[in-house]
């Protein structure tokens, strides 16, 4: 039901971008009214012929719109966003019941429904923790789950896990929504219709005795991360020879996979040591912005923790970042360096060559800036040889990544700053390869059963190798999914998947350390694993995955005394201690894998089309997570869709103008999407972001955005030049959480003009933000020359007196909660925000919400660009409410709903707030939210066990906002009161500081002079958001310290002080 | 013409414009009492629970402990409501065929559970934990009552915020000693039974009912000792400690000198629970009731 809803909607339409483009056009003129309709026109224009069958075949048909905007117009877009239209009918709904029920206020009947027989380990009201980990191809993030009577309701990093030490990101934290969500596939299916899992075996094993050895059999995996499934491939294998497993995940490691094989002889993969390092190149490397780098969490928590300038015997590193896009990596790097993505394997090539490895390449023509920085960055590596680190990017081509092993091993890195080790994953390969291969015989008659386990290739395989059509000719199909999605409308057999946190697996880390993936909770819907799917083919087809796992432990733990004390050990802890991968010596011929020639350059004027996973739904199999869609994507805040991301100076020169609908072209294929500008990215470069335009789904994801793989071929599967685009005339507008549309404004406004030729552009805001302190930095030097550099006086605002005000002064005698946020070590990675989704209850609005301001997130990360737009610097800075002692929303609050409590806080109280939002005007940090629609879905049931019962689920009308996580500092003072003690440091964590990997987040007791938070605080970096309006934050900030290397010093804007020019 | 209205059409207006200010007047105060009613509140109701199970049976009758049945009641903010198992304990050797039963039996059999009706419903942004009040000497019958004399389970107080903030901003008045919580016929301390507390001294992160003790019964006279049973003995050597309590109950000085109670007389509920707030380190009323203490 549920499915041909959005179906409905998007066949309808045939391009889900086109009904919400008339949607929002609506929204922009007046709809026409027509007077006077008589009831029998409407009649006749309702009239579908066959008459309803619900709603849904009403709002199918075009008719309806019409009336609906013409009854309705402020609410026509609501109606087609389908997300939004839920909450329509909500509040029409809610509208109906006020009228007739206002007053009464009655409760109903409430029943208990106690166990049978209690489980033992079971305190109701108390959640249990228990260990897991997050399989990705990138390496398992080890988890630590937060259960509340057996259903999962947090996830956060594992803190003993010797590599993440508690750190997570988005992706891993939005994943408990996925298991939640509603629109997942629930049944096994026979084209399309109800069957079960015993048929689907029974039908494989009948086929596969016609196949001799397995001849004809090929399986169709997303990236294999257990050993587990691993080794049950291979006993398959025993049995099946001639069977064929084919790894393939549009985003994958292929440029590391082929680099190791021509560098090494053999798949290895580079670990890195960023603590060790004292200088980072990153080559288009995004090892900041979350797990689609290798070993992220690691990574961003070492290079943070050299940047924290607590103590003073750490040494400062420095990051220079070469990127092709702006990512947060380039962003919080000391250097950074715009390179279209073409160039950067030359340029790699040339820096390896000026620091010593390896002959440069023939296309040295780089400009002044680019030849300094080249210069610059060699000296320093080479000056540090031993002590840096040189990380290729994933989605940069095999050159690169040779280039950086030829850099690591010339300056004696490998082994200090770097170690290569086996593979995290147990079956490396190269994805793309095997992947054309298959479509070959697929073509070629040769496949007679293709079993596909988690992959949706009909949606993002390479497009010129026309899967489905392929897919036509293989006799017998199935997939093994968590949606009905594109790849399940064509297959015969459909098998609804298990959620990583409702089966038995396995997965290394980054650092190889092995985990069992452990379940939370018994399957929803009874969906099957790729352990069980594999185990079809094995003697004993019904073996629990449970089983398969455990005896495939047996030899991982012998030596450690008895297994079932050492299994009950690794379930307990989350992995089994020790198992991290022992470093190898390799030596890499690379002068010769390098080899001499390069790609010739393309010219600077030929439009390059770039593809990456989304920061927030990676390659689109997290379409459906709402979560993840209303996550404001780093850098600039667009959510719900992808963009065509471009410079500002190319978009004017170009003659487009934000929001305008372009089609682009590349090799005949086509794809239509809307221009967005992003500061910093190389001229005349699109960046698109994968993951969008799906069409089969769920009620979140179908219809967002456009599919970015309607262009991405085989042979350019990173990025690709020579596309050409045409204007349509359309626009289409994307939500952007931020005040996008003020960067256009100032002095310098709307990037230039094409007529001047003068293309810079200033961000308003970054402007004030500097100039009021808002944001506030040093360079190291200057730093060690004034470390109060954040309070000098006459260049920020200063605080004022504690007595200069109206209002009395709370007396805090016992504890005083404060939060320390070191903007150093921020990322600007976004886990923090979808944490705070899952402890607070935070309803997710939808697109056209957002494009009104109503998004609800509790935390956003504040992102101010300074100088110019072309190639700023900028600072990421999460805000949140700032528990002002002397709070302006506060004193205007009618109804006394928003009071302060003796302990500092400020705390919201739901049921007295009748919603005149004075607060919010009050607010100098806007960081109230506002529930102007009944946002929480109360109907959902699935939705329900996922939601925290400690917090409030808020309703319509109601004013909410962060409250230091208010339930977790009661739950603490309980347990505190009851054993007659004083609450100890780091007892409470807020979510934010849960899942922040890079530790930039500090809760605790201020009054407390042993506390970390005190101790953070008590830095002169400290200091308070527009604390000179006498808000006495409760939340402070450690002022940026860069590290710019002096000899390219001139380069880049490291003035504290603003120029008032 | 004549006039339609006679003078004394009047007075009748201006009665008419009092009537209908009354009648506002009166909606209004009905219509606020409603709120305090127990038609709201549902104070005293009886609920049709599926078995009449009686708390005075198996409370006074049989003696019962209330833990027996709500076994979180120290440790979580929910009490605990008994699984079907904790019924059969008992009820799969006794009154096996009663009819009353029916249901816990076939719960038992089918694995369903029994679906009793709240009687204690807080509305849900109401976050009120159990163990903090059990563990700071807040006895059962504050809240509910004297369970141990309802055959049918009703709820007593009104359980509104008005109720809560009564004890919030003022605890002693019915703060009890902790190893009362349980006792559903305590009625305070009066001349004519008083009670006896003493202190072994505060510590800390020993809980505050541990270090607190409390007796019906004269210390000084034997019997003493069974009452300080209840009492966590200091950390080096229990038994000496008990000894010592036993050999010098009326807190006179002994061998281990701190670890010794002192005695104090309480003949009236202020008295006892100002020495126990100060005791169980209650926080002061202002942070009771300040808002976040029960609504997040």
């Amino acid at each position: 039901m549920k499915e041909t809803e959005s179906k409905a909607e998007t066949m309808d339409t045939q391009d889900g971008m086109a009904a919400k483009d008339a949607g929002l056009k609506v929204l922009g003129q007046d709809a026409p009214v027509q007077q006077g309709t008589t009831l029998a026109a409407a009649r006749a224009e309702l009239d579908t012929g066959a008459g309803w069958q619900g709603l849904d075949t009403a709002a199918a048909h075009p008719g309806f719109g019409r009336r609906i905007e013409q009854e309705f117009p402020a609410h026509a877009g609501e109606w087609v966003d389908p997300v939004s239209r839920r909450g329509f009918m909500k509040l029409m709904g809610a509208s109906l019941a006020m009228a007739g029920l206002a007053g009464c206020t009655k409760q109903p009947d409430e029943p208990i429904y106690p166990y049978v027989k209690a489980p033992e380990d079971l305190v109701l009201g108390k959640p249990n923790y228990f260990a897991t980990a997050f399989p990705f191809n990138t390496g398992a993030l080890p988890l630590l789950v937060k259960s509340d009577a057996y259903r999962p309701i947090k996830i956060d990093g594992n803190p003993e896990h010797p590599m993440s030490q508690g750190g997570s990101d988005p992706l891993s934290q939005g994943s408990l929504l996925g298991l939640y969500d509603p629109d997942r596939s629930q049944h096994v299916l026979y084209h399309l219709e109800a069957s079960s899992f015993p048929d689907f075996k029974k039908a494989l094993i009948r086929d596969l005795a016609g196949m001799p050895g397995g001849q004809g059999l090929y399986i169709l995996s997303t990236t294999i991360t257990s050993p587990t499934l691993a080794a049950q491939w291979k006993d398959a294998q025993k049995r099946y020879p001639q069977a064929r497993l084919i790894q393939y995940d549009p985003v994958n490691r292929d440029s590391a996979r082929r680099a190791s094989k021509a560098a090494f002889g053999d798949f290895y993969d580079a670990q890195y040591l960023v603590d060790k390092a004292d200088v980072i190149l990153s080559l288009d490397s995004d090892f900041l912005s979350g797990i689609t780098h290798p070993g992220f969490v690691k990574l961003s928590r070492e290079y943070a923790d050299r940047r924290k300038l607590m103590d003073p015997s750490i040494e400062m590193n420095r990051l220079y970042a070469v990127e092709s896009m702006p990512t947060t990596t380039g962003f919080k790097a000391d250097h950074r360096l715009k390179l279209r993505a073409s160039q950067v394997a030359a340029y790699a090539r040339a820096i390896a060559a000026a620091a010593g490895a390896g002959s440069a390449g023939s296309s040295g023509n780089w400009t002044g800036e680019q030849q300094a920085f080249l210069a610059a960055l060699a000296a320093d590596l080479k000056a540090n040889a031993g002590k840096c680190i040189v990380i290729p990017g994933e989605q940069q081509t095999p050159e690169v990544h040779l280039a950086a092993i030829a850099m690591n091993q010339a300056l004696g890195n490998v082994g200090k700053t770097v170690v290569y080790t086996e593979t995290v994953v147990p079956l490396p390969s190269i994805q793309l390869d095997d992947f054309k291969s298959l479509v070959a015989d697929m073509n070629a008659g040769k496949v007679q059963w293709l079993l596909m386990l988690d992959v949706n290739p009909v949606y993002s395989s390479p497009v010129d190798l026309m899967f489905a059509d392929a897919l036509k000719k293989v006799p017998k199909t199935a997939q093994l999914g968590s949606h009905l999605d594109e790849t399940a409308q064509v297959v015969d057999w459909h098998i609804n998947d298990a959620h990583y946190l409702e089966s038995w697996s396995d997965a290394r880390a980054y650092d190889g350390t092995l985990s069992v993936v452990q379940p939370m909770i018994e399957p929803l819907y009874g969906g099957k694993s790729a352990h069980d799917v594999l185990q079809t083919l094995l003697d004993d087809p019904s073996r629990s995955s449970f089983d398969v796992v455990k005896a495939n432990w047996q030899p991982l733990l012998a030596g450690k005394g008895n297994f079932d004390d050492a299994w009950r050990k690794v379930l307990h802890d989350g992995f089994a201690a020790n198992t991290a991968f022992a470093p190898k010596a390799l030596s890499a011929n690379v002068a010769a894998a390098l080899g001499a020639e390069t790609q010739p350059v393309p010219g600077d004027d030929a439009i390059e089309i770039i593809f990456r996973p989304d920061p927030s739904i990676y390659d689109g199999r997290y379409s459906n997570n709402g979560w993840l869609q209303e996550l404001p994507n780093p850098i600039v805040n667009n959510c719900w869709d992808n963009a065509v991301l471009m410079s500002g100076p190319t978009k004017v020169k170009l003659g487009l103008a934000e929001s305008d609908v372009v089609e682009i072209s590349l090799n005949g294929n086509k794809v239509r999407g809307s221009v967005l500008s992003i500061p910093g990215h190389p001229d005349n470069s699109f960046t698109l972001h994968l993951g969008y335009g799906r069409t089969h789904v769920g009620r979140v994801g179908a219809g967002m955005g456009f599919n970015a793989y309607a262009i991405r071929t085989s042979a350019t599967p990173l990025f690709a030049t020579g596309a050409i685009f045409k204007k349509t005339g359309d626009t289409y507008e994307i939500a952007v959480t931020k005040s996008h549309y003020s960067d256009e404004r100032g002095p310098m406004a709307l990037w230039g003009s094409a007529e001047t030729g003068d293309l810079r552009s200033h961000s308003l805001e970054g402007d004030e933000a500097i100039t009021r302190g808002i944001v506030r930095y040093a360079t190291l030097e200057e730093f060690r020359k004034e470390p109060n550099f954040a309070h000098e006086k006459g260049v920020f605002p200063e605080d004022p007196e504690r007595d200069n005000t109206l209002f009395a002064n709370f007396p805090y005698d016992k504890n005083a909660w404060g939060l320390a946020i070191d903007q150093n070590s921020c990322v600007g990675c976004n886990a923090c925000i979808i944490s705070c989704y899952a402890e607070n209850n935070i309803p997710v609005v939808g697109k056209h919400q957002v494009k009104t301001g109503r998004d609800m997130q509790w935390l956003r990360i504040d992102t101010y660009f300074e100088g110019d737009l072309q190639s700023p610097r900028a600072h990421f800075q999460p805000m949140m409410c700032q528990q002002c002692e002397n709070a302006p929303c506060e004193e205007v609050c009618p109804v006394g709903a928003t009071v302060h409590s003796p302990e500092g806080l400020n705390v919201m109280v739901y049921n007295r707030c009748v919603g005149t939002r004075y607060c919010s005007n009050n607010c100098p940090y806007k960081v109230r939210r506002f529930n102007f629609l009944l946002f929480s879905d109360y109907e959902t049931e699935s939705l329900k066990l996922m939601r925290n019962p400690d917090v409030t689920v808020r309703s319509r009308g109601v004013m909410e906002k962060c409250s230091y996580c208010l339930q977790r500092i009661s739950a603490a003072k309980i347990e505190a009161d009851k054993e007659n003690r004083a609450i100890r440091d780091g007892e409470i964590v807020t979510a934010c500081q849960q899942a922040c990997p890079t530790n930039a987040i500090v809760f605790g007791n201020i009054n407390d002079k042993n506390s970390r938070v005190y101790k953070i605080k008590n830095q002169p970096r400290n200091y308070g958001v527009v604390a000179d309006l006498n808000t006495r934050p409760r939340t402070t900030y450690i002022a940026e310290v860069f590290n710019p290397n002096q000899a390219l010093a001139g380069g880049a804007p490291v003035e504290h002080a603003p120029e008032h020019s | 013409m004549a006039q339609i209205f006679d003078r004394s059409s009047n007075a009748l207006a201006r009665m008419s414009l009092i009537l209908t200010g009354l009648i506002v007047i009166a909606l209004g105060v009905t219509l606020d009492q409603l709120q305090y009613s127990p038609w709201v509140t549902r104070q005293g109701q009886r609920a049709d629970q599926p078995v009449p199970f009686s708390h005075k049976h198996h409370v006074q009758g049989l003696g019962i402990q209330c833990q027996y049945c709500h076994t979180t009641v120290e440790r979580s903010s929910y009490a605990g409501i008994p699984p079907t198992k904790t019924c059969m304990n008992c009820h799969a050797q006794i009154w096996t065929n009663a009819a009353l039963l029916e249901p816990v039996r076939r719960s038992w059999a089918t694995g369903e559970s029994i679906r009793w009706i709240r009687v204690h419903d807080l509305p849900d942004y109401v976050y009120f934990n159990h163990s903090i009040h059990v563990n700071k000497g807040i006895g059962c019958s504050s809240c509910h009552g004297r369970v141990d004399q309802m055959p049918i389970m009703y709820q007593e107080n009104s359980l509104q915020m008005g109720w809560c903030l009564n004890c919030h901003r003022d605890p002693a008045k019915n703060l009890r000693p902790a190893n009362e919580v349980y006792n559903m016929a305590w009625q305070g301390p009066s001349t004519r039974k008083p009670v006896w507390c003493g202190t072994a001294g505060d510590k800390d992160g020993v809980p505050t009912a541990q270090t607190v003790n409390c007796t019906t019964v004269d210390p000084s006279q034997v019997g003493a000792r069974t009452a300080s049973l209840d009492m966590l003995p200091p950390t080096d050597s229990p038994e000496t400690h008990m000894l010592d309590i036993a050999a010098h109950p009326n807190g006179a000085a002994g061998p281990t000198g701190a670890d010794n109670v002192n005695y104090t007389k309480f003949t009236d509920q202020e008295s006892l629970g100002l020495f126990l707030l100060k005791q169980y380190h209650i926080r002061d009323p202002h942070e009771l009731s300040s808002c976040e203490t029960c609504h997040r």
